[in-house]
């Protein structure tokens, strides 16, 4: 290969090493909710994580089901082991790209949304995510609400426990993001 | 030009790759460094008659009621008028067990049966994992004393009227349907009792008698199952004693969850509900229409967050 070329390649590389930068999740809080009229079901977990591409907005989040933790351990261990089947689909996941084009280098707050597919419990479903991205001192910021109907991801609630839990999940999440070394 | 190209075009499918693979890299980082311990071997803490590995969560307290009716069989005091056993109870027992922390937890209960209070401690050694660790192992402990008075005044000491039984559980849950257990086991009665049968031989019962069990567990739906256990005693004395009537505990039962509540229907031969009664003392036989009907019914508390 002579000189010439060798600039070539470099030059065709550049784009790939200055924009393909990644960002990663530092921390995460992803709560869920439901309201129903025996009992309110309340679980958190902290060990979501995320990666965020800038030069193409792409993203994905990883939740294992196993580190949500309830006020009450038998809750927990039927929300695992007859609810979501956790053995078997350990993790909820989503992946997709950020809607809005966002000035990454620039700090600042944005009404931002995410378009892409859930997985939850085996089911892969379409959908747009609303929510808050803040940049701020090289690290971006993701809050999120938004509910989720479980019916939609095949999760069944035996008709004798129907009144116990609720049919619409809400789901908190707030994410941190920082480069990856 | 040919190299030029060459990696030109391993650049791009590198770089599509890990387009494609942003969701994969993560997945695998979180499986990684997941090696989860295996929850849900059992439903509850107690099988048909012998313990489970299960243990009672951390501050939660699971409030028991077992009954055991009357012999089924005609031949063993049951038929038509006893309703088959349902105009009798063979043994009641009402216990609360309390989880101290995840892997300890405490027990009293009170039973029907020779009037038995029971203290019992059980303490998970070893839990199952997902990678590695194949078996979860369990100690489980009790302490009983009657305080029913004999007529002829041998037990008229309290230490006489006391009884120990130690168990190792070793479980195994092998896939979301099917559960199994080993329990070798140990009890020692302060006091036994020294008798003549009729074939004239003075036999005297042992004061420690070993014994070892296996219990099962199959999951038809995600809530209900049937589950089994078999306790099979090592005795001399019960293999000597001319009339032969000491058999070995077998029980069978359809297992249903509803969220806070456990429900055992059972079907066994043991005399009572307590190993300290069961093992040393089962005279019915399933060949003989010495079959219980009974049940279990588990409510767990959480009395503080776990």
């Amino acid at each position: 290969m002579n000189s010439k070329n060798l600039v070539l390649v470099l030059i065709l590389l550049a784009p790939f090493i200055s924009f393909s930068q990644l960002y990663k999740s530092e921390s995460s809080y992803i709560k869920f909710f439901s309201e129903a009229p025996l009992e309110n079901i309340e679980a958190e977990n902290k060990k979501a994580t995320g990666v965020l591409k800038l030069d193409n907005n792409q993203m994905a989040i990883v939740i294992p089901i196993k580190a949500f933790e309830f006020e009450k351990a038998l809750m927990q261990e039927h929300f695992n082991e007859t609810y979501m089947e956790s053995d078997v689909y350990k993790n909820a996941t989503f992946k997709g790209f950020i809607d809005q084009k966002i000035n990454w280098k620039k700090d600042g707050e944005y009404d931002a949304s995410a378009t892409g597919t859930m997985h939850i419990h085996g089911v892969d479903q379409k959908v747009t995510i609303k929510g808050k991205l803040t940049i701020k001192d090289g690290k971006i910021k993701l809050e999120s609400k938004f509910n989720i109907s479980i019916a939609d991801y095949k999760i069944k609630i035996p008709s004798a426990v129907v009144t116990n839990i609720a049919e619409v999940v809400e789901v908190t999440m707030n994410m941190m993001l920082g480069p990856k070394q | 030009m040919r190299v030029f190209l060459s990696i030109l075009l391993l650049i791009f499918s590198v770089n599509l790759n890990a387009q494609d693979d942003l969701l994969d890299m993560l997945e695998e980082e979180s499986d990684a460094d997941n090696n989860e311990e295996v929850f849900a071997t059992w439903k509850t803490m107690k099988l048909v008659n012998i313990h489970s590995t299960e243990m009672v969560k951390k501050n939660a307290l699971d409030f028991r009621v077992a009954h055991r009716f009357g012999n089924m069989g005609v031949e063993s005091g049951g038929g038509p008028h006893s309703f088959y056993g349902l105009d009798n109870s063979a043994d009641i027992r009402i216990s609360f067990d309390y989880g101290i922390t995840e892997r300890w937890q405490i027990g009293i209960g009170r039973s029907k049966y020779n009037e038995l209070i029971d203290f019992s401690t059980k303490y998970k050694i070893l839990a199952q994992k997902e990678k590695k660790v194949p078996v979860t192992i369990v100690a489980y402990g009790a302490a009983g004393i009657t305080p029913e008075k004999d007529p002829d005044t041998r037990y008229d000491d309290w230490q006489n009227r006391m009884s120990y039984f130690l168990q190792v559980l070793i479980a195994r849950k092998f896939g979301q349907r099917f559960s199994m257990e080993l329990a070798p086991s140990m009890l020692h009665r302060n006091m036994v009792t020294k008798v003549v049968d009729p074939d004239g031989n003075t036999l005297t019962d042992e004061n420690t008698n070993y014994s070892l069990g296996v219990g099962a567990r199959f999951m038809i739906t995600k809530r209900v199952g049937i589950i089994a256990d078999y306790v099979y005693t090592f005795s001399e004395f019960r293999e000597n004693y001319s009339p032969r009537n000491f058999y070995d505990p077998f029980g069978v039962g359809v297992e249903i969850e509803t969220g806070g509540h456990v429900f055992h229907l059972t079907l066994t031969n043991a005399s009572g509900l307590v190993e300290n009664n069961y093992i040393p003392e089962t005279n019915d036989s399933w060949a003989k229409g010495g079959i219980k009907l009974g049940f279990n019914i588990s409510r767990v508390f959480q009395l503080a967050k776990h």
